[in-house]
């Protein structure tokens, strides 16, 4: 019972920290309409940040975390910039984007590999890690409190800037139809490069967790495919579905993990996509959009 | 005459609006009928009832005395029900030539082996379904554009070619769903002789949908008028241009009215 | 001529060979997939397991592996085609990566992660090039015919092609099924060739590299496919000595295809019209 208990904490502070990555990617989708496979870079970009700025500058985790985020949030940026924007602009198909977006992941995990090489490194322990004893059930550690934590921090500002600003409000226009909110007088461009810095942003805070968790190599970026699944099954393009996809999805691992094996975890990650797919393709909240004929 | 088609009791609704009411009709074998009603009135649900591209909530669709109404959209067509667009569907990156290969090829079936290797009646095969299709191209005035294109057309010709390809399945009933949409009078009058010249070489039943009345009224003998999806009226262009229900759906209540 | 020239040619016909199935799924029939990788996986460890576990001769081994890859696709195949855009090419992502890592799992069977060595290099010259040739002939052959027809109906208007009698489920399916085999010999060819093959080869990075090829020849030309297959395998083989970089200039080329001819090479040309005006022959017209 207490490991199960366990593993259910476990499960949820791994799928907050895939809520974050899940939150970000389909927010690009549900403006732009396309699975952005770069985003796990964000990721990767976030954590070497954080580790440079711990570890080489040797800054405080606030303000290394600030810059982690920052500096992903520009390089979303800049990525929307030179890859996909040219290519938004001449052309609708949305496959372009998708391939292209897989180039840029390659350039970006190999910039680390070249720049930072292949080691995989352990963060400097500023995140507490000890064990928590929690009412005398089960016992987790502080890190997974705090990445649950942080992660409904961070959705929760998140949030509030979707439903009481402006831009917020632009981009919920623009995820029911861009060029409408275009003709509505909406900043198309402005719109998706704030977009893409809010999801490279999220994107960092997930990436200095999964350091912590997993230590810090260029292929890191590579778990963003379980948050794509994650916003699959929670339904692309709804926020609350990558949420809830990413927690089902966290504590769907760490069950396994626990009471099958650790092989059979990622298998089942996969699987838990194919029946999405298979017995509702739209996820738990997306939309079903008919076509006229 | 026994009938070609029979629509019985249809009944079709898409989230709490009603698109077709209980619309029955029939129709023989070689009829030209026209379906006519204001915009929303149901005319295309009709379409893609018949064609199985939406299933009925109730009611039954009678083809030659068989019932469709469950059939596949495939299985329908090659029933040899053919079919037009309002918003025209050609393959663009396609020839008008190829649009038309691709119905007429049903004509003309070959092996995968005969495929794969180009032996057999491969070759046979291919010529006479360029042949029936040129034929057909040429119907419609297209066959010196037979390789351009479709989606470089000019709007009128795209809409001839939309009608080719529907002959080239060889069907006994021809549904044209605003067939003369976006074009000048002269056009219409052009598509007019078209239509009695395909119902005179073919041997098939029309089906019309049109906003054009001076197509329809000429064009069919007999008309159907639906509106807020029910039929309203039903007969000649006369009995039809005379109606008071179909001419309160188009106009509006009116005091009193002459013609 | 050199070891190293035939080896290069070798890999030509063989990433021709699946090139040409995922080309035939994508550009003609409009079904995007980024999990093709998996069939080469499947027919490159069928055949290995059938030549060193059974010893099986090489020929009805690599017609066996593209034949698993077959039947695998058509029992996933059927149940996730139904699904449209974006949909299906996520489930291929997730389809392939699955039957990775069950390949890996299954140590049993497949020796694991670490590999599957002691294949005999079946794999020749004159082996690739015939099977190369032949199937690139029925390929060819295949678009040019009343299929070719059907599948291009069903990419460019997938109601359309219904309302013209067309069982676009089926045709569909059969397009998978034949990109299966194509990938499926393809892998089996590649296990003859390398004596030695990894899960790992079979990954997405590998069944993006098959899209990423159909897509920069042209989707829709199957010579296009043909001559990004030469391009990009020339180019990754003219880098090995540099591999450091070898894959960021991979991933920066497909960003800069993209940008600047999304279309491909030959996006809009058609290979017919080129080779017909090149040798200036009045042909009867063929279909573009």
């Amino acid at each position: 019972m207490a490991t199960l208990l366990q593993q259910v904490i476990n499960g949820l502070s791994l799928g907050s920290v895939y809520a974050l990555i899940a939150v970000g990617y389909s927010l690009v989708y549900s403006i732009l309409l396309f699975s952005n496979f770069a985003h796990g870079g964000f990721l990767v970009i976030g954590g070497y940040l954080c580790y440079g700025a711990l570890k080489t500058l040797g800054l405080s985790i606030w303000v290394a975390g600030f810059i982690s985020l920052l500096g992903a949030g520009v390089a979303a940026v800049v990525t929307e910039r030179i890859a996909y924007k040219p290519i938004r602009e001449r052309t609708r198909v949305t496959l372009y984007l998708l391939i292209a977006s897989m180039g840029m992941s390659i350039v970006i995990e190999n910039i680390f590999v070249i720049v930072a090489g292949g080691r995989f490194r352990a963060l400097p322990p500023v995140i507490p890690t000890q064990p928590v004893h929690l009412f005398n059930i089960a016992t987790t550690s502080a890190f997974d409190l705090l990445s649950f934590v942080v992660a409904l921090v961070a959705l929760g500002c998140l949030q509030i800037f979707l439903t009481k600003t402006k831009w917020g409000l632009a981009i919920r226009a623009a995820a029911c139809d861009l060029r409408t909110a275009g003709l509505m007088g909406v900043n198309v461009n402005l719109l998706v490069s704030i977009v893409f810095f809010v999801a490279g942003a999220l994107a960092a805070i997930g990436g200095i967790f999964l350091s912590v968790r997993y230590t810090l190599y260029p292929q890191l970026g590579a778990i963003t495919i379980k948050a794509f699944v994650a916003a699959v099954i929670g339904g692309l393009g709804s926020l609350p579905g990558a949420v809830v996809g990413s927690l089902i999805l966290g504590l769907a691992e760490m069950l396994t993990a626990g009471f099958i094996s650790s092989q059979m975890r990622d298998l089942v990650v996969f699987s838990l996509l194919v029946i999405t797919l298979l017995i509702r393709p739209t996820g738990l909240f997306g939309k079903q959009v008919g076509e006229k004929v | 005459m026994a009938a070609l088609l029979e629509l019985d009791r249809i009944n079709k609704s898409f989230g709490g609006v009603q698109a077709v009411q209980n619309m029955s009709f029939m129709m023989g074998e070689r009829d030209v009928v026209g379906l006519i009603g204001p915009n929303g009135a149901g005319k295309t649900t009709i379409f893609n009832i018949i064609t199985g591209v939406y299933a009925p909530d109730s009611g039954r669709i009678l083809f030659e005395g068989e019932d469709i109404t469950s059939l596949k959209t495939y299985e329908i067509i090659q029933r040899d029900i053919a079919r037009t667009f309002q918003n025209l569907r050609l393959f663009p990156r396609s020839s008008a030539l190829e649009n038309v290969m691709t119905a007429a090829q049903c004509q003309e079936p070959y092996s995968f082996a005969e495929a794969v290797t180009h032996m057999g009646r491969w070759r046979e095969k291919e010529r006479s379904i360029r042949d029936m299709s040129m034929e057909l191209l040429q119907r419609v005035g297209l066959a010196d554009r037979a390789l351009q294109p479709a989606g470089t057309l000019p709007y009128g010709y795209q809409r001839r070619l939309e009608i080719a390809r529907a002959l080239a399945l060889n069907p006994r009933l021809l549904l044209l769903d605003e067939p003369a949409a976006g074009m000048n009078p002269e056009e219409v009058l052009a598509l007019n002789e078209l239509i009695r010249e395909i119902h005179k070489d073919f041997p098939l039943a029309i089906l019309v949908i049109e906003h054009h009345m001076d197509l329809v009224m000429e064009v069919c003998p007999h008309i159907i008028c639906m509106n807020f999806g029910a039929k309203i009226a039903e007969g000649s262009p006369e009995d039809i241009q005379n109606d008071p229900e179909v001419l309160k759906a188009y106009l509006g209540e009116e005091e009193n009215h002459h013609d | 001529m050199s070891g190293y020239t035939e080896g290069i040619i070798i890999l030509l016909c063989i990433n021709g060979i699946a090139a040409m199935g995922v080309s035939l799924l994508t550009g003609f029939t409009g079904v995007f997939t980024l999990g093709h990788a998996a069939y080469m996986a499947l027919g490159a460890y069928t055949s290995a397991i059938l030549t060193v576990h059974y010893g099986l001769h090489w020929f009805p081994a690599i017609l066996l592996g593209g034949g698993v890859a077959v039947l695998v696709a058509y029992g996933i195949g059927v149940p996730t085609l139904r699904l449209m855009g974006d949909y299906y090419a996520i489930a291929s992502i997730g389809l392939g990566e699955a039957i990775r890592l069950i390949l890996e799992n299954w140590q049993s069977l497949t020796r694991g992660a670490r590999g599957y060595p002691g294949i005999e290099p079946y794999t020749t010259l004159p082996v690739a090039l015939t099977f190369f040739v032949i199937m690139a002939i029925c390929m060819f052959n295949f678009i040019k015919s009343r299929y070719g027809r059907s599948f291009k109906a069903c990419r460019d208007d997938y109601v359309a092609a219904s309302l013209l009698g067309l069982p676009t489920a089926k045709i569909r399916i059969l397009s998978l099924i034949i990109s299966a085999f194509y990938c499926g010999v393809a892998g089996a060819l590649l296990a003859g060739f390398l004596s030695f093959i990894q899960p790992i080869m079979f990954d997405m990075l590998k069944s993006t590299e098959l899209t990423a090829v159909v897509v920069f020849g042209g989707l829709g030309s199957m010579t296009g496919t043909l001559v990004g297959t030469v391009v990009i395998t020339l180019v990754t083989e003219l880098f090995r000595p540099i591999s450091q970089y070898r894959m960021l200039i991979y991933g920066a080329v497909l960003v800069v295809i993209m940008v600047l001819r999304p279309e491909g090479i030959m996006g809009g040309l058609n290979g017919e019209d080129l080779t017909r005006k090149f040798f200036r022959r009045k042909d009867h017209g063929g279909t573009p």
